[in-house]
């Protein structure tokens, strides 16, 4: 013991400067690993990184380990040990690192794969990409601690790049398959049970993913199978989970329509009031719509023509207010909207003797319109199929199914609904889409009002 | 005796696509097969002046990319009868005219001609105005469906000759007029088309600043002043008068200049004088620029519309005055006469604004030149209601409705 003492009292030097150098370097990864951490908290990109937290929790510890690596290296490399135990130090030192490095790497890399194929469970190509990402790893690692150790790896190194090329020209169709179902699935682009539509004119029922093949079931009851390589390089779209199919399809008309003048005309109240009780509905369903639908651009006055010839020809701001204020959505006939109009004009001459007459030139012309229904070419068969189409029809076509329907053809709502209740048994939708007052939005609103409220019922 | 011409314009019906939409091409296809195997003769009286021949130019070429075999013809007449029909323009707009028997008797007489001379060999007829209305009493012998396609401003016919002309309309199968003030009555259906603008052609395509510079430096003005622009034939009924005398007592206050732009369509002899009665009322105002163009004239008219701070359309009578969509669909102001198709065109107030007269107008001028904002407002209204409403799509589109309801009963027809 007094030996050892005395060793130390007079040579306390060779044993605080390795000491020391240790803790010094210690001290500087430690250091270091709290800058770090909190540099990488502070980026936003770190944070936005979805593997961000797999890799700070994998590094965390090791980042010390490695460090108490160097320390270690650096301690023996200054102390007065002999240079033999000094290379024997270092290669044990290094070959512990390259195992650490290798187990850092083989955790990290697992938990990205499982993150980004997004399997709660361990999927078979995830646990199948893991294994051989591992078996790399340990390969790799083997190769550099025998190079540490001195053994010639190269004879080694030539056999496996030989292997390597071998199975990846055999195995070339099915690697790109296997790498494709991880993209596929990375991406989240494809699931079991979603339905999908290939650019090439496939379309199913997604029914398995395998490392190969993604299996769909077409709308006809066929199994096909898709190489993955293929579901990689194509456009998909992904419908999500198939929807109910409609009894019958849903096909969208078109309605185009030409004014045709009558050649009757007023100049007063009196004069409107006495050719609107005998107008005809169509003359009615005109002057009740024309403007909105002139005007698609503005966000609509819900207004009738005999509102604005009354206000702005005839200056009577409280009858024509009295007639704008006619809800036309509240009516389920044009027969009853042109009895509302009539009881007001009425109602209104009973309490008023007003001679007031508009110049000439500025009369009322009453006009009927005649409409032409044409098919288009889109039909739906299910939901997600209806709103697709919605976004391409023109305006045209959804004016014709949701005003002219309800009201010009006598449905009492309009065709969506009608189809969405029959057809699909959608019956809460249907009541959703026809309590939407149309006459408030543009067209262009409605279209996209529809279509949202059908996107969240199907989502 | 008739000329044909078609394939006037090189637009193509794609190109309008990215305007109207490619559902909208789509619908006129459909339209356009309900009429295979049938030849639309389009008749009229000029291949070159006016709105009339202007609007065939462009719908003739359009419908045949369709698929629609429509052709256009014109009946020749000689400069008397150009009078009497110019007479009878002028009469029907309300103009206190007298028509003499002789003046019916030549009428008669040149459309005997016509009759005699002229290839009939369409399966639906397509007159437009007054000038080739007689041709219907080939009706008797051939058949055929006929459309009379009235352009004018009809809403206070002189009597004399909307009774002499409505002798003829009564035979056709239909009518078609611009404006609900123009309907008469009549036992024969009467359809509402409003013309319409070619957003393609040279008269209201897009320019470059570069462009309309170098139009302004050849007609010799200044961009340097906000510029008040008419466009119209020299006419009386266009009112230029007027619109120098708005201008001048706007001049008094607000640094401005007045651009009258005119032309004569080959049918229209009195232009020459209304333009002298013109240059003699602008007298040597530096500020007024009176235009006299050649009728092809279209980018320079594009370039004067862009060019311009105010439109103005004051027209004591009009037709439907597309001069007004031309100008919208620059998202110009617009100050225009509340007389013929211009209400149609103009919601006053949202659209651009209505005048009555000289007064009216210099208090729209001083309102739009010295806000620039509100002007600019009215500007874009116009430009969505003029695309909304009055492109040369729509109006070929109502052409192809009003051929197919020819064979079609009903107010609903299911295509």
């Amino acid at each position: 013991m007094a030996d050892w003492v005395n060793w130390l009292a007079d040579n306390w030097i060779l044993v605080v400067i390795p000491l020391l150098s240790f803790i010094a370097i210690f001290a500087v990864g430690l250091l270091l690993r709290m800058l770090i951490l909190r540099l990488l908290a502070r980026s936003p990109d770190w944070s936005r990184w979805r593997g961000s937290k797999a890799v700070s929790d994998s590094l965390k510890r090791p980042f010390l380990d490695w460090f108490f690596l160097l320390g270690s290296y650096v301690a023996v490399q200054v102390s007065s040990l002999p240079s033999n135990a000094k290379n024997l130090a270092a290669m044990i030192i290094g070959s512990l690192f390259v195992v650490s490095v290798a187990w850092v790497i083989d955790n990290i890399a697992e938990k990205l794969i499982r993150l980004y194929t997004n399997a709660k469970a361990p999927t078979r190509q995830s646990i199948a990409a893991i294994n051989v990402l591992r078996a790399i790893i340990i390969v790799v690692a083997i190769l550099i601690i025998l190079s540490i150790w001195g053994f010639p790896i190269n004879p080694i190194l030539w056999v496996i790049a030989l292997v390597v090329i071998v199975v990846a020209l055999t195995l070339r169709d099915v690697i790109a398959n296997y790498f494709s179902s991880l993209q596929v699935s990375s991406a989240r682009q494809i699931k079991v049970g979603d339905f999908i539509k290939l650019d090439s004119g496939e379309s199913g029922h997604v029914i398995s993913i395998t490392w190969q093949n993604t299996q769909i079931k077409s709308l006809q009851g066929d199994s096909i199978l898709i190489p993955n390589s293929k579901l990689a390089r194509t456009t998909v779209t992904n419908y999500g989970h198939l929807l109910k199919k409609a009894t019958d399809p849903f096909h969208f008309n078109t309605r185009l329509h030409l004014r045709e003048l009558t050649g009757i005309k007023a100049c007063n109240v009196n004069e409107l009031f006495d050719i609107l009780r005998e107008a005809p509905d169509n003359v009615v369903f005109y002057h009740v719509h024309h403007f909105l639908e002139e005007n698609l651009y503005l966000t609509p006055e819900p207004t009738n023509d005999f509102a604005i010839w009354v206000n702005s020809i005839l200056g009577d701001d409280i009858l024509g207010e009295r007639l704008a204020s006619i809800d036309t959505f509240a009516f389920p006939t044009i027969g009853a909207v042109k009895q509302r109009l009539v009881d007001t004009l009425a109602d209104y001459l009973r309490n008023n003797r007003d001679e007031r007459k508009c110049h000439e030139g500025e009369e009322f012309h009453f006009i009927r319109s005649v409409i032409f229904i044409l098919p288009t070419s889109y039909v739906a068969h299910d939901l997600r199929e209806f709103v697709e189409i919605l976004r391409k029809v023109t305006i045209d076509s959804i004016y014709f199914h949701v005003f002219e329907s309800r009201l010009r053809l006598q449905k009492g709502t309009n065709d969506f609904s009608i189809w969405i209740a029959e057809s699909l048994g959608e019956k809460e939708l249907a009541d959703e889409i026809a309590s939407i007052d149309p006459y408030v939005h543009t067209l262009e609103n409605l279209r996209n009002l529809i279509i949202s409220r059908i996107e969240k019922y199907i989502k | 005796m008739a000329q044909q011409i078609r394939d006037q314009t090189k637009a193509r019906l794609q190109d309008y696509e990215p305007i109207v939409g490619r559902g909208y091409i789509e619908e006129m296809r459909v339209l356009a097969q309900r009429l295979s195997g049938k030849v639309i003769q389009n008749i009229n009286s000029t291949f070159v002046g006016g709105g009339v021949a202007e609007i065939l130019s462009h719908l003739v070429p359009l419908s045949n990319q369709l698929g629609v075999d429509i052709r256009w013809d014109i009946i020749k007449g000689n400069d008397p009868f150009f009078e009497v029909t110019k007479k009878f323009h002028n009469a029907l707009h309300g103009n206190p005219t007298v028509i003499t028997a002789e003046e019916f008797a030549l009428f008669m007489e040149i459309t005997q001609k016509n009759l005699n001379e002229m290839n009939l060999y369409g399966d639906i007829f397509f007159i437009h105005d007054p000038q080739p209305a007689g041709l219907i009493s080939k009706k008797k012998e051939i058949g055929k469906n006929w459309v009379w396609r009235c352009h004018i401003d009809l809403s206070n016919p002189n009597q004399q000759v909307w009774d002499f002309l409505r002798k003829f309309v009564v035979d056709y199968n239909s009518a078609i007029f611009s404006s609900p003030n123009f309907a008469q009555k009549l036992t024969i259906p009467q359809y509402l088309i409003p013309p319409s603008i070619d957003p393609l052609s040279d008269k209201n395509r897009d320019l470059t600043p570069e462009t309309i510079n170098s139009v302004l430096t050849k007609l010799k003005l200044t961009s340097g002043k906000p510029m008040i622009l008419q466009v119209s034939r020299f006419d009386y009924l266009k009112d230029p008068i007027g619109v120098i005398a708005a201008f001048e007592r706007v001049r008094r206050t607000l640094d401005c200049q007045l651009v009258l732009v005119g032309g004569t369509a080959s049918d229209d002899p009195e232009g020459q004088r209304v333009l002298q009665e013109v240059r003699q009322r602008a007298g040597d105002n530096p500020d007024i620029h009176i235009l006299d163009l050649p009728p092809d004239s279209h980018l320079e008219i594009n370039a004067l519309q862009r060019a311009a701070t105010v439109v103005m359309q004051k027209s004591l009578r009009e037709g439907f005055a597309l001069t007004v969509s031309e100008a919208l669909w620059k998202k110009k102001p617009v100050i225009a006469s509340a007389v013929g198709g211009i209400p149609l065109q103009i919601k006053h107030r949202f659209t651009g604004l209505l005048v009555h007269s000289v007064d009216g107008a210099v208090y729209a001028l001083r309102q739009l030149l010295t806000n620039q904002e509100y002007a600019n407002w009215l500007g874009q209204n116009g430009y969505q209601h003029v695309k909304q409403n009055f492109l040369v799509t729509r109006e070929l589109r109502d052409y192809l409705l009003v051929f197919i309801a020819l064979s079609s009963a009903g107010e609903i027809i299911h295509l």
